[in-house]
């Protein structure tokens, strides 16, 4: 090697530092190495030549990406490594692990690569491991699967689960508190309180008639003449009749108007989750946030609301919402709906296909039916 | 017409309720075999020529039946109307109805009709006079009409016979005011064929809409002995037929139309006179009874589909109720109550309306703000029900926004969630109702109470102005709702709305959906429904991680609901072995086929509960026997002693229930399918 070449590459390797000194996962194309400007414009032949070597000293280590070859910088501390790797089993395996990352390797994908046989591949995992270069972990996806990963790194999100996973298992109880979180910050900032004594609000009208509100558009001779069509005489019984009936006393929440901009969006509730750090020292972002939104979405919950370009939440069914903070799960979330097969003893038999007259079971003799009537 | 096993026995277990063994013993075999004669039913009764024909005659006059004459041979085929049956269930639904919108004496008559079958209107109107008399007698208001020798009170007492008595009082003002009886009769009878309650029968309507279109198209055939040619031919003769078609549909609507004519008219003179036109159903009779008085042997019946539209609307406002809130929902209904004057049926026909009518999908009928505010019962305070927000969190132009284009529903089975209306002109931020703009003015919160002194004197509005705005804050609040309860479809008259039913009842079939599989099989079961409802096909390894669920609980609920016909599953195999570990496993939500099995159930369960009513009865026979007796009934404490009136009051308990409970299911079927 001479000189030359050896500053060239030493140039390139220091060139490459800088340019993914804030991105280390930075892969690097054949162009990108050219553009750096270290080389001779289009001697892609010296190119070529210095890769070759840093790849062998390990400081490059080349990746398959989008169908061609592309590197990736190692630092000369993980490089040094390497040297310290005695058999050749060690340095394709380690290499393998290596690359893979905080995502790791699985052992029977090693094997399939490597074409080993499985002694020796076990034989080289272990001498890796006793040099504590690597070790073992799971992940959630697999429990079973035997994982491997460079000592140093934890384990992605995606094989320890993100901040849904304690321990490798569905932490389920903090998702329903979570939830419960974001259902009660959806409900007071997407719903108006209205305390059931709304004189305060309504006495900043005084134009408003209260009491007995006359009809319509009716003029004001026909108001003092007071003579009312019969049929809303009547209708007053009904509505009378249909006030507001509320399972939860006093204070109900009730809608907001049409046009409302305030609703929470995902950001929002990201927000005020990382403030009010209930997330057990947890990382929340967004998109962990709007898992949990969008499971409430589809428990029927709460729904989109479209403000402009941007999506906000609020709860459904508003007013048969409990007004106060209770849990998702809790029985008094609110009124819950019902119909006719929720009602019925059939809707949840579990005989109901086997059920006929003169079958095996019947509605004469059924005591679903019994239990129902009693 | 094609109808399920479970249909088919909830229909003759219905005629059987309310009209007794022999026409739904006939109806039974006719739903079973399809058209026949009076021979092949009385072959496959075994019942007697006469006793067939008794049975028809009272399943025609219910309109049970329909009926054919072949005009060569003269031979007449009966062929069972399902749909007629089915209806029957609804009949406690319409009393109320009718009582609730036209008082007790439309109740009345629309009860009279409905036991009849059809009758004629001279009929009617002796039929009123007696059961008035009756009535004011016996003071028992509801109990009285139920008297028919049929079973049919067992449905006054779901509809609980002693709330309406109050109006009692009323009709003796009516009395004093010097209307007699007959007036009155003439009056509710214009009232309800106006509003198309009552109907005309036609010939037409004995017979099966396949046949009078079969007729119809042979008629035109004869025009073209040669065969249709041509494109050009098809058309024109497709056209023709639909126009034929219509035209026999309007008959019926004649003397709708005629009294409807007499109704605006007083309408229109009474508001000249009010300036404001708030008498809305009240009218001197004179006009509309001459019109009456020449049609005295009309035969009339119940329309069902114009009852179906109303009571889509009651239904329609309870969702508003449990979705939005009390407030909106009455607002709602009021709107609902105006448009559907336009509305004659639920689903739109496609036999007579085609594509080529499709502009008025986008023209229908709509409502004006003010035609609403005209119709709101002074008892809503409008004034509540809204929450107040600061005023800089409210985007008016959104609020305001006008959609002219309904929105379009998304044709495949497995995603069916709605997109926002597809504007396809005046999509331009411009396009937004200004009278909002005037309603912040007059601060539906009331905040700048001193400006809506102020504006009024301005405009000279009103004191109604700010009442008006302010039911517009529950129309718009309406109109942004997720569901779609209105479309603000315009700018005139502070508003112009209209209501896109196709799309809402979609959506509300969801509503029921959900509430189904929530109570069966959790929030977590619904949670995968949903997820795969929106997503499609998913594999078995994929919805854990969206669902946030172990893989195990994934699974147990999904075979759970699998098993209960809600989801279906379909196995990929990765190679040629077959292995389980080796297949993939799809779980999709096939929709179509959820409803028609959901609605299938329903049908079943009513079946059930009426079959347990039978049961009851015959468990109790010796002392609703008793109860039966002319004597003991209505004095029914005093004449049945110690264990049997306790015995008694625990049936009429449990017919109560299991009545009610029909009907609730019904709700079910008529969201799925009717509406
Ligand atoms: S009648 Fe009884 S056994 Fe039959 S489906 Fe209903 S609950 Fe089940």
């Amino acid at each position: 090697m001479d000189d030359q070449t050896s500053i060239l590459k030493s140039q390139l390797y220091d060139a490459c530092q800088d340019a993914c000194s804030n991105n280390p996962d930075k892969l690097f194309s054949q162009e990108d190495l050219m553009g750096l400007g270290v080389l001779p414009p289009k001697d892609v032949k010296k190119l070529l030549q210095i890769i070759q070597l840093l790849t062998k000293e390990r400081l490059l280590a080349p990746v398959h990406f989008h169908n061609s070859l592309a590197w990736r910088l190692r630092s000369e501390a993980d490089a040094a490594k390497y040297k310290q790797l005695t058999t050749e089993d060690q340095m394709l395996v380690y290499e393998i692990i290596d690359l893979a990352g905080a995502e790791g390797a699985w052992q029977q994908d090693i094997k399939k690569r490597l074409n080993l046989q499985d002694i020796a591949l076990r034989k080289a995992l272990k001498e890796l491991e006793s040099k504590r270069f690597i070790h073992q972990f799971t992940t959630v996806e697999n429990a079973t699967k035997k994982m491997w990963i460079k000592t140093g790194l934890q384990p992605s999100a995606r094989a320890t689960g993100g901040p849904w996973f304690t321990d490798q298992y569905l932490d389920e109880a903090f998702i329903d508190v979570l939830q419960s979180v974001v259902m009660r910050l959806i409900k007071e900032k997407g719903s108006y309180r209205s305390t059931g004594e709304r004189s305060a609000a309504r006495s900043v009208s005084p134009v408003l008639p209260k009491k007995g509100v006359i009809r319509g558009g009716m003029s004001e001779a026909a108001i003092k003449s007071k003579k009312r069509s019969v049929d809303a005489m009547s209708r007053d019984d009904a509505a009378a009749a249909a006030g507001p009936v509320s399972k939860f006393r006093g204070a109900v929440r009730i809608p907001l108007p049409a046009g409302y901009t305030d609703y929470p969006t995902t950001e929002d509730i990201t927000a005020s989750l990382v403030e009010s750090q209930v997330a057990k020292g947890q990382p929340l972002k967004t998109e962990h946030v709007q898992e949990l939104i969008d499971i409430l979405v589809w428990e029927n919950r709460i729904e989109e609301v479209r403000m402009g370009d941007q999506v906000g939440y609020r709860a459904v069914r508003i007013s048969k919402q409990n007004p106060e903070y209770v849990k998702v799960d809790s029985e008094d979330f609110w009124e819950p709906r019902t119909n006719g097969l929720t009602t019925v003893p059939c809707g949840k038999c579990p005989v109901f296909e086997l059920c006929e007259e003169g079958g095996p079971v019947w509605a004469g003799g059924c005591e679903y039916f019994d239990k129902w009537l009693a | 017409m094609l109808v399920t096993k479970n249909v088919a026995e909830l229909c003759v277990l219905l005629i059987r309720e309310l009209y007794g063994q022999l026409p739904s013993r006939i109806f039974a075999d006719l739903l079973g075999r399809g058209r026949s004669t009076v021979v092949q039913i009385a072959q496959h009764t075994s019942l007697n020529f006469r006793q067939v024909r008794h049975g028809i005659a009272v399943l025609i006059q219910l309109n049970l039946i329909y009926h054919n004459t072949d005009p060569e041979s003269g031979i007449v085929n009966y062929e069972a109307n399902s749909y007629a049956a089915y209806n029957l269930t609804r009949t406690g639904k319409i009393l109320d109805m009718v009582r609730n919108k036209y008082g007790n004496h439309g109740y009345t008559l629309v009860h009279e009709v409905l036991v009849q079958g059809h009758a004629k209107i001279s009929d009617l109107v002796k039929a009123f006079q007696v059961r008035r008399n009756e009535q004011h007698e016996g003071a028992n208001g509801a109990n009285g009409a139920s008297q028919n020798g049929t079973s049919h009170n067992g449905h006054n007492h779901v509809n609980g016979n002693g709330v309406t008595n109050g109006t009692d009082d009323l009709d003796m003002v009516y009395k004093d005011e010097d209307f007699d009886i007959e007036a009155q009769a003439f009056d509710n009878l214009a009232q309800l064929i106006a509003a198309g309650i009552l109907e005309p029968v036609t010939p037409m309507a004995y017979q099966s809409p396949q046949d009078i279109r079969s007729t119809v198209e042979q008629e035109f055939m004869a025009d073209y002995p040669t065969g249709l040619r041509g494109s050009k031919q098809t058309s024109e003769f497709e056209r023709n037929v639909r126009d034929k078609l219509r035209e026999i549909q309007g008959e019926s609507t004649r003397l709708k139309r005629k009294l409807e004519l007499e109704f605006t008219y007083e309408l229109g003179a009474k508001r000249r006179k009010l300036t404001n036109g708030a008498a809305a159903n009240e009218f001197s009779g004179a006009k509309a009874r001459s019109v009456l008085l020449e049609e005295f042997d009309t035969v009339l019946r119940v329309n069902y589909d114009k009852c179906m539209v109303e009571l889509r609307n009651l239904r329609l406002k309870r969702y508003a109720e449990d979705l939005i809130g009390n407030i909106t929902a009455q607002v709602y209904e009021t709107l609902l109550a105006v448009l559907s004057k336009k509305i004659p049926r639920c689903q739109v026909d496609r036999s007579i309306e085609v594509e080529e009518d499709n502009d008025d999908a986008h023209t229908g009928p709509r409502v004006t703000t003010q035609e609403v505010f005209e119709q709101l019962s002074s008892a809503i305070d409008v004034s509540a029900g809204i929450g107040f927000p600061s005023e800089d969190t409210i985007d008016i132009r959104r609020a305001e926004k006008i959609r002219r284009y309904p929105p379009q529903l998304k044709g495949s089975t497995l995603h069916q969630e709605l997109e926002e209306g597809e504007e396809i002109v005046g999509s331009d931020d411009e396009d937004y109702d200004h009278s909002g703009e005037a309603a912040a003015n007059y601060g539906y919160h009331g905040q700048n109470g001193s400006d809506d002194v102020k504006m009024q004197t301005d405009d000279g509005l009103p004191v109604g102005a700010a009442r008006l705005h302010q039911m517009r804050q529950h129309l718009l609040i309406l109109a942004e709702s997720k569901e779609g309860f209105v479309r603000h479809c315009g700018g005139r008259d502070f508003g112009e709305w209209t209501v896109d039913f196709e799309p809402l009842m979609q959506h509300l079939k969801f509503v029921e959906l959900d509430t189904i599989i929530e109570n069966r099989f959790g929030r977590h079961g619904l949670r995968l429904t949903r997820i795969l409802r929106e997503k499609g096909k998913i594999d078995d390894k994929t919805l854990p991680s969206l669902a946030l669920m172990k893989k195990p609980d994934v699974h147990v609920k999904m075979a759970e609901m699998e098993m209960g016909g809600f989801l279906d599953v379909q196995e990929v195999p990765r190679d040629n072995n077959r292995t389980a570990a080796r297949t993939i496993f799809f779980w999709f939500f096939d929709l179509d086929r959820t409803l028609q099995r959901t609605v299938d159930n329903t049908c079943k369960s009513m079946v059930r509960c009426l079959q347990r009513l039978d049961v009851e009865r015959l468990k109790r026979k010796d002392v609703l026997a008793t109860a039966e007796r002319k004597d003991v009934r209505g004095n029914e404490e005093t004449m049945l002693r110690g264990y049997a009136y306790t015995e008694y009051v625990q049936f009429i308990d449990v017919e109560k229930k299991l009545l009610g409970q029909v009907m609730r299911l019904d709700d079910i079927v008529a969201v799925f399918r009717d509406y």
